[in-house]
């Protein structure tokens, strides 16, 4: 039977996919604009259907420590919030990469710094791919740009989190959250048996039978060489990841001069920037990276051998061109444009851009 | 078909909710649907707007810079989306909350005066219903069954028993509707 077509909000989404998904926990603390998550979760009360566990935590340096604990458990455990309340998450987020626990975070930016606005943002993105904690450490970072995607990249950061035994979080904004499009669900899937999870999760902390020896879930390893060992062995689960999960999608890029590189809803208005632009003449295309790490390096580099200039377009104040650039690596220009503070650019904004891009690197 | 229509009004005039049944409206249609609220300081007494497109193509930007149509129910609203309606598109306003006239001659400019006919009736929630009512009669992309059944969906089942009044509202709407240039 097929699944029915449902309107709903990116927030709504997010909650429930994660149940569709046999999510085991969620843990947050509400925060505009991604409250919905959980008051969704609530109303749907899962821990009636599938058993998943619903808590609102007193802080979100409480919730990304259930999902710590819940995630040594072999346990599917996610949390989500908004910009501020994910800066509280980030030594949770460095302790929980380190022991190599897999977990999904939800990020529904709003415009920062400090507690900033609660309009949408893209200010994150450092934050998400650059380290954000302390240490060398990465997240798989998935940026959906459309309600379906909230549900579907929901179910794949648990995915390749439990591929990887490494946190993965969903970047998105808080117009993606807060608008309302058509979505189907992913089908349900029954949550882990503890039989599934010793057999999947071998390195869980659920209890020692006599026949091994204890699963020890740390961060914290005082001799040096441990640690460089941890460290080299998180590097090259990095470097498989590059390797294998790098995701993208292009419009218009076949013959294009030009190319804009943007992520999530800005990718979307781009694409309504390029079809403007295309109609007076000028040929561009869109380039989306959907996962941030692994950034789809290549794929850029490839365009830039082939078109004129770039341009990356973000509602920050230039974060992605910096991986942009540093995929170009001088080829061609690239130039950045973008608003801030919450302000979300108009397609007629990003098509001015591209014409000054145009004039400069014709 | 492509419909690409801002509302816009004080929050609590009911404008989120008329995008939400025009949306549901469309999803029940089969056709792609987004609904694109403001959603900041504004539901707290200044101005709400939400952007709805409905189309039979997948929908690229949910954010426009012109509309095909603009609803209008406050001044702070006129003076921003008078200038965004595309030429020969559709402005719709209330003149009940507005100190001056729109001033555009490209556009179709029609004028509804819901909120006297809400007052009158003592239904102050059916206003954002007449205005719906008002704007299908200019464009039917919407069939009131589906209208209907959206209102069913987005309103408590405790509140169902409005269904019939908010139904008449739409009708009301569709006659009180006037081209005003």
């Amino acid at each position: 039977m097929s699944e029915e077509v449902k309107l709903m909000k990116g927030n709504e989404a997010i909650a429930r996919a994660a149940i569709r998904c046999g999510c085991d926990g969620y843990f947050g603390y509400p925060i505009t604009p991604q409250s919905e998550v959980m008051e969704t979760l609530m109303e749907d009360e899962p821990w009636k259907t599938t058993g998943m566990v619903v808590l609102q935590a007193e802080s979100e340096v409480a919730s990304i420590n259930m999902v710590y604990g819940g995630a040594s458990t072999g346990k599917h455990v996610m949390t989500s919030s908004s910009s501020p309340g994910i800066s509280l998450m980030q030594e949770g987020i460095s302790y929980i990469a380190c022991a190599e626990l897999p977990c999904v975070i939800v990020n529904v930016m709003r415009g920062g710094p400090g507690l900033g606005t609660i309009q949408p943002s893209q200010a994150d993105y450092f934050q998400t791919v650059k380290g954000g904690g302390h240490g060398d450490y990465k997240l798989i970072t998935l940026a959906p740009s459309t309600v379906q995607e909230m549900a579907d990249y929901t179910v794949k950061a648990f995915d390749l989190a439990f591929k990887y035994r490494t946190p993965a979080m969903v970047l998105a904004d808080g117009a993606i959250g807060q608008m309302m499009e058509k979505v189907v669900l992913p089908p349900q899937r029954p949550r882990w048996t503890e039989e599934e999870i010793r057999k999947n999760c071998p390195w869980a902390a659920i209890g020692k039978p006599a026949s091994r020896k204890s699963n020890i879930i740390t961060s914290l390893a005082l001799a040096s060489e441990v640690m460089e060992a941890t460290n080299l062995k998180l590097q090259a689960k990095y470097r498989e990841i590059e390797q294998n999960e790098v995701m993208y999608e292009t419009h218009g890029c076949e013959d294009a001069d030009y190319v804009i590189v943007a992520f999530g809803l800005c990718a979307r208005i781009c694409q309504k920037a390029m079809e403007l632009a295309r109609e007076k003449g000028i040929k561009v295309g869109v380039l989306r990276p959907i996962t941030l790490f692994p950034f789809p390096t290549k794929e850029i580099k490839a365009l830039a051998d082939k078109c004129k200039a770039m341009l990356c377009v973000e509602m920050n104040a230039g974060q992605m061109v910096e991986d942009v650039r540093l995929a170009v690596n001088g080829k061609v220009n690239v130039e950045s444009f973008g608003r801030l503070g919450g302000i979300i650019p108009a397609p007629d904004e990003v098509l001015t851009a591209l014409e000054k891009l145009v004039a400069e690197n014709a | 078909m492509k419909e690409e229509i801002i509302i816009a009004g004080f929050g609590g005039q009911g404008v989120l909710s008329m995008g939400k049944i025009l949306a549901y409206s469309g999803l029940l249609q089969g056709q792609e649907v987004s609904w694109m609220p403001s959603y900041g300081p504004e539901q707290r007494g200044g101005t709400a707007n939400v952007t709805v497109i409905l189309s039979d193509e997948r929908i690229s930007s949910p954010i426009l810079n012109q509309y095909d149509t603009a609803i209008v129910l406050n001044q702070p609203s006129l003076d921003k989306f008078e200038s965004k309606v595309k030429p020969g598109g559709i402005l719709i306003i209330d003149p009940h909350g507005l100190s001056r006239m729109p001033q555009r001659t490209d556009i179709n400019i029609y004028s509804i005066d819901a909120t006297e006919e809400a007052t009158r009736t003592n239904n102050q929630k059916t206003l954002n219903m007449i205005i719906l009512g008002g704007y299908l009669k200019l464009r039917p992309i919407v069939k009131i069954e589906y209208v209907m059944a959206g209102l069913k969906k987005s309103l408590p089942e405790r509140h169902h028993h409005l269904l019939p009044l908010n139904e008449q509202a739409i009708k009301i709407g569709m006659d009180l509707i006037k081209k005003i240039n």
